[in-house]
């Protein structure tokens, strides 16, 4: 008889991990997460679509209707159109080169490749202002031959391309290195040339890597500010691009327009944020 | 086809991993390279396939008489079977096997049909009938490495290398696997060549076996002689301590 009866009764209880936190502190810790980031995110993020419709969707389109804003509109797509591209190759060179290659200096060039995250990018643009402005080091030889790149379009690239190099490059070199290169010498054995091996080969093992490091690229050279207000000079209707042209809105006390136009770069900013979430699934599925 | 290597060194940093090795193997032969890691085995294996140059200047590699020392893995076309099998993940099992004949320039490549049914031949060949539209992640140690032999195999190699091809794979299959490469070297007649660390392995199934140790060939002799005659200590010790 007594041995029928149960000893250890079926505990109710969901069994306790050990690593796991009792609810009070759980609580605290996600609340206080969660509360930040409202606080820190969301909460300018609404801000900047009430300021821009504060007059209503004709004023929010009224932003628009002006010429210096569809020119800083357009000069900014031209910038990201330029670098993102550039930088897509240069990206995978990078990561190339410090992936599959043992060289004296590698280390160097790693941490090269991660400059543009702990220069300030005001020191990016002043580089190039001292390198290619009036009183630069090339700016006599360039004066004479009329090539203007500081407070043009070309400054505005290179400063950009140099906040932006490192996404791609910075995301694909682990990722290449994880995966080594089994798999481009078994296809070299089997015949194929080098443009065969990266396209049938490298590039979809590294594309979902290869397209959050663009993302990351484009939002970022789309939004850059102090890189590029060093270089372009603020000219309105030829160097200022969407960033700068919103201070220069703010500024002028003409706030419905320069929220509107942020609200366009928010905009990005989420489409950027759910792209990346996208390709961050894919990454790990794959 | 037959591999003439001549005076082969080959040094990493201050690591020489092959010193002035020469090695024939004749047409049609099967031989193992054997030797403990770090012998040099796979180097040598790789620096046949192209994988690996030689130290610039040290001797010559001929693949039946033509010499191919500059070539590369591309031109040489040796098939190659890795012991992590690198097969294409992304790519269906067939794909796997049709991408030798895919990356053929368009002249000399044989159209789809043709591709195709080459695929089902080499399927039937390594008995993964049906497994075609499959993914590599679908499948088991045993049948990866058989879908990268019929991929080596696709393109209709002169020479087959095998770098430790059953390293990964449990005992039961090994076996297995070891007896069906005896029987597929008997019908085709590919000179082949294979690493390995496994002193059964090699003996069981090998013409010729090519003792190394630390980037030098110990000796080259048919199992048989090597049981019988080893020419040093080493040999005679490596053999043995495997054997117990």
């Amino acid at each position: 008889m007594a041995a029928i009866i149960d000893i250890h009764p079926k505990s109710t209880h969901r069994p306790r991990r050990a690593t796991s936190d009792s609810l009070l502190s759980r609580v605290l810790i996600i609340g206080a997460a969660v509360g930040f980031m409202s606080l820190m995110f969301v909460l300018p993020l609404i801000i900047i679509f009430q300021e821009a419709f504060r007059k209503g969707w004709e004023g929010f389109m009224e932003a628009f209707d002006d010429g210096a804003t569809m020119h800083a509109i357009w000069l900014t797509l031209k910038v990201a159109a330029i670098t993102v591209p550039l930088n897509t190759l240069f990206g995978l060179a990078a990561a190339w080169c410090v992936s599959r290659f043992q060289f004296r200096g590698k280390r160097f060039l790693t941490s090269l490749i991660e400059l543009p995250l702990w220069v300030s990018p005001v020191i990016a643009g002043m580089i190039y202002v001292l390198l290619f402005g009036a009183q630069g080091l090339f700016g006599p030889a360039l004066k004479e031959y009329g090539i203007k790149i500081i407070f043009a379009l070309p400054g505005i690239v290179l400063s950009t391309i140099f906040v932006t190099f490192t996404f791609v490059a910075r995301i694909l070199a682990p990722q290449m290195e994880a995966q080594g290169q089994a798999e481009e010498e078994a296809a070299m054995t089997l015949g194929a040339n080098g443009f065969q091996m990266f396209w049938r080969v490298t590039l979809p093992k590294i594309k979902w890597g290869l397209l959050y490091g663009i993302i990351l690229c484009n939002a970022r050279s789309m939004g850059e500010f102090g890189a590029v207000s060093v270089v372009s000079g603020h000219i309105r209707n030829k160097t200022n691009t969407v960033p700068l042209h919103i201070e220069v809105l703010y500024n002028e006390y003409q706030f419905v327009p320069a929220f509107a136009v942020a609200s366009v770069l928010a905009l990005l900013a989420l489409v950027t944020l759910i792209l990346k979430t996208l390709t961050t699934t894919q990454r790990g599925a794959a | 086809m037959s591999i003439h290597i001549h005076h082969i060194s080959k040094t990493f940093g201050s690591f020489n991993a092959l010193k002035n090795v020469d090695l024939e193997v004749g047409t049609g032969e099967l031989v193992a390279l054997l030797g403990p890691s770090g012998s040099g085995k796979t180097t040598l294996l790789r620096i046949i396939a192209g994988l690996e140059f030689a130290d610039a200047g040290t001797g010559s590699i001929e693949f039946h008489g033509i010499d191919v020392t500059n070539r590369s893995a591309y031109e040489r076309k040796a098939g190659f079977v890795f012991q992590n099998y690198a097969l294409f993940n992304h790519m269906t099992v067939a794909e796997n096997i049709a991408f030798g004949l895919r990356v053929m320039p368009r002249a000399t490549r044989p159209d789809r049909e043709d591709i195709d049914k080459a695929v089902t031949e080499l399927l039937r060949r390594i008995a993964l009938e049906g497994y075609g539209s499959r993914y590599p992640s679908q499948l088991s140690g045993g049948q990866k490495q058989r879908v990268a032999l019929a991929r080596a195999l696709a393109v209709g190699p002169q020479v087959l290398l095998l770098d430790e091809p059953f390293g990964a794979l449990d005992a039961k299959v090994r076996k297995t696997l070891r007896k069906w490469l005896r029987q597929f070297h008997n019908e085709t007649k590919v000179t082949t060549l294979f690493v390995t660390h496994d002193q059964d392995e090699a003996f069981e199934l090998a013409d010729r076996v090519v003792v190394l140790h630390e980037g030098d060939i110990q000796q080259i002799g048919s199992p048989q002689q090597l049981r019988e005659h080893p020419k040093n200590e080493f040999v005679a010790d490596f053999l043995d301590c495997v054997m117990i």
